[in-house]
């Protein structure tokens, strides 16, 4: 995530885990199958398999973004109607200085990267290189 | 009379077949609109926090399973990003 990598040094960063948006026992996408990942998971019924899923994003793709997995009750997703995935930025008060829309169709982080520009300049570091396959 | 209830009906359908087809290309295809109206449209919120909000602060867990923190309590006198999502 280039964003986190530019602008972690001027705010913080949490990515939260939320329901699953396409998983194998409700709206099941074809893209997902065909994905060199192959990414197919059932929508967590505990929050142990909720948690087992968001260290395994977090391992495959070695995810540096500070992570926290919603509850079981739904509370951060249903507080911020986030599902299936929304972007906000909270001010140093503790308000919403940004809320971005629901993805896939509105989800812009070159809205919050706008944002962190304006309050702190333009910063863009070189993405890190690939790491090459054994 | 007949023929005004007709022409209702006929306009009603091809509307609806419409919105299907139209549902069907943004979804993916037929059956995914189908999947996306039973399974996505019930969760999927515009919500009613505004700029300038108290932001919510749920409490959530972290990576190891146990330990439970609160979002605000991530924000070191800083902006705070807050990204949802999913792996799919």
């Amino acid at each position: 995530m280039q964003i986190y990598e530019d602008y972690k040094d001027h705010a913080d960063f949490l990515t939260i885990y939320i329901r699953e948006a396409h998983p194998l026992d409700e709206w099941r996408m074809k893209s997902n199958e065909k994905d060199k990942d192959d990414v197919c998971y059932a929508q967590p019924k505990t929050l142990a398999q909720r948690v087992a899923i968001a260290n395994d994003f977090t391992q495959r793709f070695k995810f540096p973004v500070p992570f926290g997995v919603d509850e079981m009750n739904n509370a951060a997703n249903d507080a911020y109607a986030a599902w299936p995935e929304r972007l906000y930025i909270l001010d140093e008060s503790g308000r919403i200085s940004y809320k971005g829309g629901n993805g896939p169709f509105l989800y812009d982080p070159k809205e919050v990267r706008a944002w962190l520009a304006q309050r702190y300049g333009e910063v863009k570091h070189a993405e890190p290189a690939p790491e090459k396959k054994s | 009379m007949n023929r005004t209830l007709l022409w209702t009906a006929v306009s009603f359908g091809g509307l609806v077949v419409l919105a299907y087809v139209g549902l069907s290309i943004l979804a993916g295809g037929p059956k995914d609109a189908i999947e996306m109206l039973r399974f996505a449209l019930p969760y999927m919120h515009r919500g009613k926090l505004k700029v300038g909000d108290s932001a919510p602060d749920a409490q959530l867990v972290a990576l190891d399973g146990a330990t439970r923190f609160h979002i605000r309590a991530r924000s070191n006198g800083r902006p705070l990003v807050l990204v949802f999502g999913s792996f799919t």
